[in-house]
């Protein structure tokens, strides 16, 4: 079920008046309906995936007592380890096993063999590297003593299945939620407004932002080698605003719907296209799964090699990222997408800027300083280089897009077919709308956080200019570019 | 060493490593308490903290501590 459609709108507004006026917020019978509304969200788009997610949500749940009941750390490391074995290999049978068969039948063939392999025909079971990675952390924690196991399975399995989260993040850690899910919940005015606002928000960078933009950047992608350099240059760039408003538009909506159940879950981005260098960019994307792949990836690694200086912190980090590339998926690209980012890291450790906390200095207009603007141009530069890699179907077209930018046609006026023209234009000023509301409310925790702004009439004008855009210029619902990772 | 003097003798290598004159440890302070105390500046405390004292910790103690007060325990106990 996709958030901005008329069955999710019904869900919804069903799920809100059982759960405040029927139950009368008993939180435990609202966790009941909160667990039976996850799965049913979960099973509406495929039942036959649902069956996997109950049963790793009971294994985790046994394994997280046994790891909480065990004395000795030779036995809590054992469930532990089964727990990691599962959680990875599931993740590898269900993304990656055809991506290793035919990279090894590719591999044999370039020295001479023939092989007989074959490729399985495998359903991706929607949301699994996003509930693994919180099952993993789960088990990892309570490995390391960071908390206390669950005794409660309602509100455990409530929060690896949490409906709002479950296909695209924010990846919550089980002492975000599952604290939330077993303290007392009543309707909570502000919150709820704040949610419905933020969703607006979401909406608009999804439907309006992303899907005009999308409209543009496929056709581009499509037919890559009829249009100029210069043609093909805005399209990366305009890839990289459409990926922030999908993405972010979703994370939103999630966290938004959330909040009008009372719950406050991870925030995931704050404001990456703001960012003055590429640790700063990671810090700022994404954020659930960068922490995450910090606290479970890059720190083991630096722990481990920690009396190497910074070489071991260069290749904690470079293997780190290869790890996130290849989280979005089962190709080259990602994974060349992950190097990239690992290496760009290499000039920041080196110089020791790596750690130190960026700080925007702004002019008396509020605009940013010359020296800190030309560091965000940069790395909006590096971003939308890392981000063809990203969106090329093969390396081979990543190369040939790159060799395309880089011909004479670079310096003719960017140009697309027919009404697509248009719609470039539209999708312009949307991104300057977008990125003009985020910058103003840049220490805020979305764009549209604009409950402090004195004129109430204003606020409201706000709010209905961006229904409206919703309402005459929102694409029809089309999926999230999330829901394939 | 007594609890005291390992507190004084780490909280000074922190104001070094971190650069930071105004840092004071207590047992439950936490990386959201020190400016400048995060995953990479973790690593490089712990290795000189590990000279320091001339110990060598495990990882599984480095990624278990919850606040400095765990941190001592460690050094204590070796």
């Amino acid at each position: 079920m996709i958030f901005n459609t008329f069955p999710f709108l019904l869900f919804i507004i069903a799920i809100f008046c059982l759960y405040y006026f029927v139950l009368n917020e008993n939180t435990k019978r609202q966790n009941i309906l909160l667990l039976i509304a996850n799965y049913f969200f979960y099973g509406w788009a495929n039942w036959r995936i649902l069956p996997l997610l109950i049963i790793t949500t009971i294994l985790y749940y046994f394994l997280g007592l046994k790891i909480e009941k065990s004395k000795e750390d030779k036995k809590k490391n054992i469930y532990t380890t089964i727990g990691v074995l599962f959680g990875v290999g599931s993740l590898a049978y269900f993304k990656y096993s055809n991506f290793f068969i035919t990279s090894f039948a590719q591999l044999f063939k370039s020295i001479g063999l023939q092989t007989n392999l074959h490729t399985f025909d495998i359903i991706l079971p929607l949301g699994i590297s996003f509930y693994t990675f919180r099952l993993l952390s789960y088990v990892i924690d309570l490995n390391r003593g960071k908390y206390e196991v669950t005794t409660d399975f309602v509100a455990f399995a409530t929060y690896v299945a949490f409906f709002p989260c479950i296909l695209s993040g924010p990846i919550d850690r089980p002492n975000t939620l599952i604290p939330q899910l077993t303290s007392k919940r009543i309707f909570n005015y502000d919150l709820a407004i704040d949610g419905f606002r933020q969703i607006l928000w979401g909406l608009f960078k999804k439907m309006v932002v992303a899907d005009n933009i999308a409209v543009v950047t496929n056709e581009i992608w499509e037919n890559y080698s009829l249009f100029s350099g210069s043609t093909l240059l805005l399209g990366a760039i305009l890839y990289v605003f459409q990926m922030y408003a999908d993405f972010s538009g979703y994370s939103d909506m999630a966290i938004g719907i959330a909040k009008i159940l009372g719950f406050k879950v991870t925030v995931n981005f704050k404001y990456p296209l703001f960012a003055q260098n590429i640790a700063d960019y990671w810090r700022r994307w994404h954020i659930s799964l960068t922490s995450w792949l910090t606290d479970y990836v890059f720190m083991p690694l630096n722990v481990r090699w920690r009396d190497w200086g910074n070489i071991g912190i260069i290749f904690a980090i470079v293997t780190n990222f290869v790890l996130c590339g290849l989280w979005h998926g089962a190709n080259w690209t990602f994974a060349l997408f992950g190097l990239y980012h690992g290496l760009l890291f290499i000039p920041l450790i080196l110089s020791g800027t790596f750690a130190k906390k960026t700080k925007i200095h702004l002019t008396k207009s509020g605009m940013p300083k010359i020296k800190d603007f030309g560091k965000m141009v940069v790395t909006f530069i590096l971003v939308t280089f890392g981000l063809i890699i990203f969106r090329a179907k093969s390396i081979n077209q990543f190369i040939d897009y790159i060799k395309h930018i880089c011909s004479s046609s670079i310096l003719r006026i960017p140009k697309v077919i027919g009404y697509n023209n248009v719609t470039m234009i539209f999708s312009i000023v949307f991104i300057i709308m977008m990125i003009t509301l985020e910058w103003l409310n840049k220490d805020k925790e979305y764009g549209l956080n604009i409950s402090s702004m004195k004129y109430r009439f204003a606020r409201y004008s706000i709010y209905l200019f961006l229904f409206i855009l919703v309402y005459y210029f929102g694409a029809d619902a089309s999926s999230f570019i999330y829901f394939k990772f | 060493m007594d609890r005291e003097k390992i507190i004084a003798k780490v909280q000074e290598i922190f104001k070094d490593i971190l650069d930071e004159e105004e840092i004071e440890l207590k047992d439950n302070t936490t990386a959201n308490d020190v400016d400048n105390w995060d995953s990479l500046t973790h690593i490089l405390l712990v290795v000189a903290i590990e000279k320091a004292f001339k110990i060598k910790f495990t990882s599984k103690e480095i990624l278990s501590w919850k606040n400095v007060g765990e941190m001592i325990d460690s050094i204590q106990a070796k």
